[in-house]
């Protein structure tokens, strides 16, 4: 129950650290979810709001925090702790939204792209010379896949007659299975599916379409590119951790191991590798070349394709990835039938690994 | 090589394109050889329909500019140097110098703007003009 408190603790100050620091990476130009134009990236109204947004994220996260703990103190239910992440997430979307219907009010009232020749930028290089996909990167993640099926194989003679395939929050494992092939390889065909997903997607993001700034063209292509290929090597890094732990949890499996640490093996490796992927991206989050001649032009403002400033909904652009406005990375066009059709293909991965789990 | 396309110009968008790729030959970031994007691909990297980039390209393409192949998008060709200038080119270059010397511009400024502008292209350099 400690274990499960104190990474529930965990978690809930990365996510108030990431909400925190988010408006300071976000493109200066989308202050909030609002496209404006640069000459208007000081604004008075845009320094309020984020000022506003960074007390309300605290406030609102110190009483979650607080709330979270005292609640698992008097219940002694540890679920309750990644509950709370819920409602803290949930909140900070609230604080969001205030600063971006703030933000958006000022920018109509004050006609802000009035006269502003707007543009689109393109760079023809990252079609005709794409950056390559990191080969090296993903070589990890199929290494510790395979070792785990490979050590997997050796080891089933001597696998227990029973595994364990469901631990409770205390460690203890509450459900065991026959040992068969699908309960005692359930992990590698996680690490399978995962390995193949989060692979795809890494591709998808070196072939994914930036968001050129028309002022600064070329150093925005450039910073592009950088980003795409960081964007892809930390997925690669991160399945790799994911396997990793995956393997670990295998072996606890395999050799009839309990300990109250299990949970441990394969949270950490992963909150570790989603924290270092979190912040690699943040760093570079922001395109900070400075050094060109201004084109003269503005970033287009398309507001209207942007619910909420956060969910990107355009039935006329064929572009699956899109690059994040609020956040880090990219998002999905959900005015593309494709992005239904990968989120079905989540769900039906999890409903596999649901189903491997409970069957036999 | 970029394509910075102003949405607010009264220029349509498609000659907007073709003009950007002809700059990009002279100044020598296209050469023979050089792959442009399929157009489906141009076009979804602008947000615009595809018949405008066809339309670009259909223009390039009728100059001799570039040669479209299927599958692998379009091409740019070698300068054909015996091949003569497309027909407007005299009306349109006249056109634009009579407006500079309508504004009062001398010759010899003209001129001079015109080596300019022309010294800026990396294509300058090989046709050593008079």
């Amino acid at each position: 129950m400690i274990v499960s408190a104190v990474l529930g603790l965990v978690l809930l100050g990365l996510v108030l650290l990431l909400a925190l620091v988010l408006p300071s990476v976000t493109s200066n130009t989308i202050p909030f979810g609002v496209r404006i134009p640069s000459r208007y990236a000081a604004d008075p109204v845009i320094t309020r709001q984020a000022h506003l947004y960074r007390r309300r994220v605290l406030i609102c996260g110190g009483i979650i925090a607080a709330a979270g703990v005292v609640s698992v103190a008097v219940t002694g239910q540890p679920l309750l702790l990644p509950l709370s992440v819920l409602v803290l997430v949930a909140t900070w979307y609230g604080c969001f939204f205030l600063a971006h219907q703030e933000i958006l009010a000022a920018k109509l009232a004050g006609g802000w792209f009035e006269g502003l020749h707007q543009g689109i930028a393109v760079d023809t290089e990252l079609r005709t010379n794409p950056p390559r996909f990191p080969w090296l990167w993903l070589a990890p993640a199929v290494v510790i896949t395979a070792s785990t099926a490979v050590i997997g194989i050796l080891m089933y003679p001597s696998m227990p007659q029973t595994l364990a395939v469901h631990f409770g929050a205390n460690g203890v494992p509450n459900r065991v299975e026959a040992k068969s092939v699908g309960s005692a390889f359930s992990l590698v065909f996680l690490q399978l599916g995962l390995t193949a997903f989060l692979a795809g997607i890494a591709a998808a993001i070196v072939r994914s379409r930036p968001d050129l700034d028309p002022a600064r063209p070329m150093g925005s292509s450039r910073w592009a590119r950088h980003y795409m290929s960081l964007g892809a090597k930390a997925l690669l890094g991160l399945v790799a951790m994911i396997d990793l732990g995956l393997l670990g949890s295998s072996l606890l499996m395999w050799t009839g191991t309990v300990t109250r640490w299990a949970p441990l093996v394969i949270v950490i490796p992963v909150l570790a590798s989603v924290a270092a992927t979190v912040a690699v991206l943040a760093r570079n989050n922001r395109d900070r070349s400075e050094n060109e001649e201004d084109t003269g032009l503005t970033h287009r403002d398309d507001d209207r394709y942007w619910r909420g400033g956060l969910i990107y909904v355009n039935r006329e652009d064929p572009a699956l990835l899109v690059p994040r406005r609020f956040g880090i990375g990219w998002t999905l066009n959900f005015g593309n039938p494709r992005a239904a059709m990968l989120l079905a293909g989540v769900v039906a991965l999890i409903g596999l690994v649901l189903a491997l789990r409970f069957a036999g | 090589m970029i394509i910075n396309v102003d949405l607010a110009a009264d220029v349509p968008i498609y000659q907007q394109i073709r003009d950007q790729i002809v700059e990009a030959i002279a100044h020598g970031a296209l050469t023979e050889g050089s792959p442009l994007p399929p157009t489906r691909t141009l076009a979804a990297d602008f947000g615009i329909n595809f018949h405008t980039v066809n339309k670009a390209y259909d223009l390039l393409r009728q100059e001799g500019l570039i040669r479209l192949s299927r599958g692998t998008g379009a091409v740019v060709t070698a300068a054909a140097t015996d091949q003569l200038l497309p027909s407007d080119w005299t009306a349109r270059a006249k056109t634009l110098l009579a407006e500079a010397v309508a504004r009062g511009m001398t010759a010899d400024d003209v001129l001079q703007a015109c080596r300019t502008l022309l010294d800026s292209f990396g294509a300058a350099d090989q046709e050593d003009t008079p």
